[in-house]
């Protein structure tokens, strides 16, 4: 269990984040350097000012208004998804160090793990809901016709990240927290990989080193794939109003 | 001389509006053989440039462009 | 495929290829809510009119010639080269596709499919397969800006007439259509047929314009083709007129594209910045009315009038309120269609697919949701600023059996305008 840890949870990592940091700036650095339209794409209505145009930007991007307009269910579930999925990112950010004020304001670190289990539970359960119903939509009819292998690569990855999470959750949440994780990921940031005891007993390490395999292979995947419309979006979202 | 020219093809375009007639034209050319005549009877005067251009453009002769009262009428020779 | 054509084929790609195209190619969810956007998706069920699927070919190839994980994983993506299969669904989907960018509108990246196709034409051009029909189309207007001399009698002969005809509406025996007059503010760049002379000439005249015609038409012919050198050409035909003539501004007349090439895309084909302004024939109008330069009688028009957006006049070209404004002028019957302005339906004419026989059937069956909208409404007569539009509205009406009456706005103006001669002027255009 031990190696597998190393592979997954250590070098896998290190390779990853690598690959997605060279990966998303090489697209970026792409995008930059080709040449803009030489007509206006622009379509209306659009703000007359540059502040306007910025934000409805923002506001096309992160509530997507005309989607929700037209298709409300495929809008609510990938709403449902992307916060879940940015509530799961702010609270990986545990692994990182504690956060300030928080447990304080909640009253100790106990009262702090409680709140991160019921978040996190909560969170875990919503994204799986979305990517179940992203999953099942293109098993049928056009939307099964429009997709590519790619889709269902993204999807299986993303399934894979998110029920071994919520494994580690919902099966060990009890008992191990975010200092232990703490533990073994400030390690991997000094540079000095090492695995705390309590993830190396029992089988924690196999469903931490699954979990971590799943990340690995989806960080790599990233930049190369449609996924780069974490960025695209705006960009795309700001010619609309140009 | 027009009289006496054989019309393999009649068009009616009366009210159709520009570029109607000479669509309608380019696309009955195929339905005469090389050397045929449409007739076509129009009443949009743009066709009077448009038919004239198209024929020129594409390699085909109007043999005849003439104004009677409010129509338009045009022989159209398939040249090739 | 042949290695040549296959270098051609690519070449096209890299040439057209650029920042917002690159981005689009890269960022589609393939989420397909842009599915329901698309009338012809809509009014046929056919997988191969859903926009995203449409763009996904031109997707397809790109991934295959262009991109790093495409060429290494092309299963992945489905990336694949552009064999006799692509090509014949790419022509269909293309050429089908009207432009309107009601997909656009509705997708959370805002991807701009018609502008994803204009690579298409461009690839389907190198390929030789064009449409033949606005290719021709696009090239008897090249030839008539080539050989002005040889069609200008007919012209004039032609304005003549209309000129005699405005006199008739007007009653006033100075009234006329200017022809070359230097000095002019005004150069109006109407379309081939009388229709759209008549009743601007009239409500230029009675507004004390000083206004000339243009030698050529608005239309444009080259852009559907998807050829921007042709498209140019033909623009540059009444850009070059118009600077000749030292005129202040172009006026277009009730044609979505033409305003659009005009406003949006002529300064980026020439690569050089227009010196006049580009006016909608509406603009003008609504401001004769608001300033006072032309009267108005409401309750000349009968019948409950609705109002059709062209998409390249509404969502592309940003016109929403004075066509509206000058509608509201003429009669107090006025209903708006459910939904307008940005979210309106495209009426399934646009894109120049009216000239092209071979795509009537998906035509007529993407009016579906238009005859919809129209039947809903309860109006009896509907104002509509677009020569596409109408040609497909008045064949749905047809079809239908809506027994609506389809109208130029100006034709409406002029018809609530208390002249002399305007039940003539309502008549004839009918
Ligand atoms: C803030 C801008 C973003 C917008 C507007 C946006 C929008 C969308 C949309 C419309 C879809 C389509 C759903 C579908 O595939 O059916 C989607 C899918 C997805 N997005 Fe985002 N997204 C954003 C950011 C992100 C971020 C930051 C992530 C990071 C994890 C992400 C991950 C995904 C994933 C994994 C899918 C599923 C793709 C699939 O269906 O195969 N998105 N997004
Ligand atoms: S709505 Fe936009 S992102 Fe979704 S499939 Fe259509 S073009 Fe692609
Ligand atoms: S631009 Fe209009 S016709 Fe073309 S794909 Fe989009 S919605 Fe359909």
């Amino acid at each position: 269990m031990e190696t597998y840890l190393w592979i997954t949870s250590v070098w896998g990592v290190y390779l990853g984040i690598a690959v997605f940091v060279l990966g998303m700036g090489l697209r970026i650095y792409q995008w930059a350097t080709t040449p803009k339209s030489p007509v206006r794409l622009g379509m209306f209505p659009k703000p007359a000012t540059k502040s306007g145009r910025f934000f409805k930007m923002l506001k096309d991007t992160l509530i997507a208004p005309h989607s929700a307009k037209i298709e409300p269910k495929m809008w609510i579930f990938a709403m449902i998804f992307h916060v879940a999925a940015l509530a799961a990112f702010v609270g990986h950010l545990r692994i990182l160090g504690e956060y300030p004020i928080l447990p304080e304001l909640l009253g100790g670190e106990h009262a702090m793990n409680t709140f991160a289990a019921y978040a996190g539970s909560i969170a875990g359960t919503l994204m799986l809901v979305g990517v179940i119903f992203w999953i099942v939509r293109r098993t049928f009819g056009p939307y099964k016709n429009l997709s590519v292998p790619e889709d269902y690569l993204l999807l299986f990855l993303l399934f894979g990240v998110i029920i071994m999470g919520d494994h580690l959750r919902f099966v060990y949440g009890g008992f191990i927290h975010a200092d232990t994780y703490q533990e073994w990921f400030r390690s991997l940031l000094a540079f000095k990989p090492m695995f705390p005891e309590k993830l190396l007993s029992g089988n924690v390490g196999w469903s931490l080193g699954t979990h971590m395999l799943f990340t690995d292979l989806f960080l790599i995947y990233f930049p190369f794939s449609k996924l780069v419309h974490t960025i695209g979006s705006f960009a795309a979202n700001y010619v609309r109003s140009e | 001389m027009s009289d006496e020219t054989k019309v393999d093809l009649e068009l009616d375009l009366k009210g159709l509006l520009c570029p109607l007639p000479m669509v309608k034209v380019s696309q009955n050319i195929n339905n005469v053989p090389v050397g045929g005549i449409i007739r076509a009877v129009a009443t949009d005067p743009g066709a009077m440039a448009d038919i004239p251009a198209w024929a020129q453009s594409t390699g085909n002769e109007v043999v005849s462009a003439d104004k009677q009262g409010s129509e338009f009428v045009f022989l159209v020779k398939r040249v090739k | 495929m042949e290695k040549v054509q296959l270098e051609t084929l690519t070449g096209v790609i890299d040439k057209k290829m650029n920042r917002q195209l690159k981005q689009y190619i890269d960022i589609c969810a393939r989420c397909a809510i842009c599915k329901d956007a698309c009338h012809q998706y809509v009014g046929t069920g056919d997988f191969k009119y859903l926009p995203a699927r449409r763009a996904e070919l031109i997707r397809q190839i790109y991934k295959r010639y262009f991109d790093k994980a495409g060429r290494f994983m092309p299963a992945l993506y489905e990336a694949r080269e552009p064999d006799d299969n692509l090509l014949d669904e790419l022509y269909d989907s293309t050429y089908a596709c009207t432009g309107c960018r009601r997909c656009m509108y509705y997708c959370p990246f805002s991807i701009d499919t018609a502008w994803i196709l204009s690579v298409a034409k461009a690839i389907l051009i190198a390929a030789g397969r064009g449409n033949e029909m606005l290719g021709q189309l696009a090239d008897a207007a090249i030839f008539k800006g080539d050989n002005a001399a040889m069609f200008e009698g007919v012209m004039l002969s032609g304005f003549d007439d209309i000129s005699e005809e405005v006199r008739a509406i007007t009653g006033d025996p100075e009234h006329r259509v200017h022809v070359n007059k230097e000095g002019a503010d005004v150069l109006y760049v109407a379309l081939a047929g009388a229709h759209s002379i008549r009743p601007a000439a009239v409500i230029f005249e009675e507004a004390g314009e000083n206004w000339t015609i243009s030698m050529f038409e608005a239309a444009n012919y080259g852009f559907f083709y998807g050829d921007t050198e042709k498209a140019r050409l033909i623009t540059k035909r009444y850009i070059d007129e118009a600077k000749r003539l030292g005129v202040k501004e172009i006026v277009v007349p009730e044609c979505g594209h033409a305003y659009r090439v005009a406003e949006f895309f002529y300064e980026a084909w020439s690569k050089e910045p227009m010196p006049f302004k580009v006016t909608h024939i509406l603009e003008k109008v609504d401001d004769y009315i608001k300033s006072g330069r032309i009267t108005v009688d409401k309750g000349l028009i009968e019948g409950k009038v609705t109002y059709h957006d062209p998409c390249q006049l509404g969502r592309n070209g940003g016109k929403f309120e004075q066509p509206r404004d000058i509608v509201k002028a003429v009669t107090d019957n006025f209903v708006d269609l459910t939904p307008n302005r940005a979210e309106q339906w495209c009426c399934g004419g646009g894109g120049g697919i009216v000239a092209m026989e071979e795509f009537k059937d998906v035509r007529l069956k993407s009016g579906a949701k238009k005859v919809e909208q129209l039947k809903a409404s309860g109006a009896s007569v509907l104002a509509c600023p677009c020569e596409n539009c109408r040609l497909q509205i008045e064949e749905l009406n047809e079809v239908h059996e809506l027994g609506m009456e389809i109208w130029q706005v100006i034709d409406l103006v002029v018809a609530a305008m208390p002249l002399p001669g305007n039940q003539k002027g309502a008549e004839a255009t009918e």
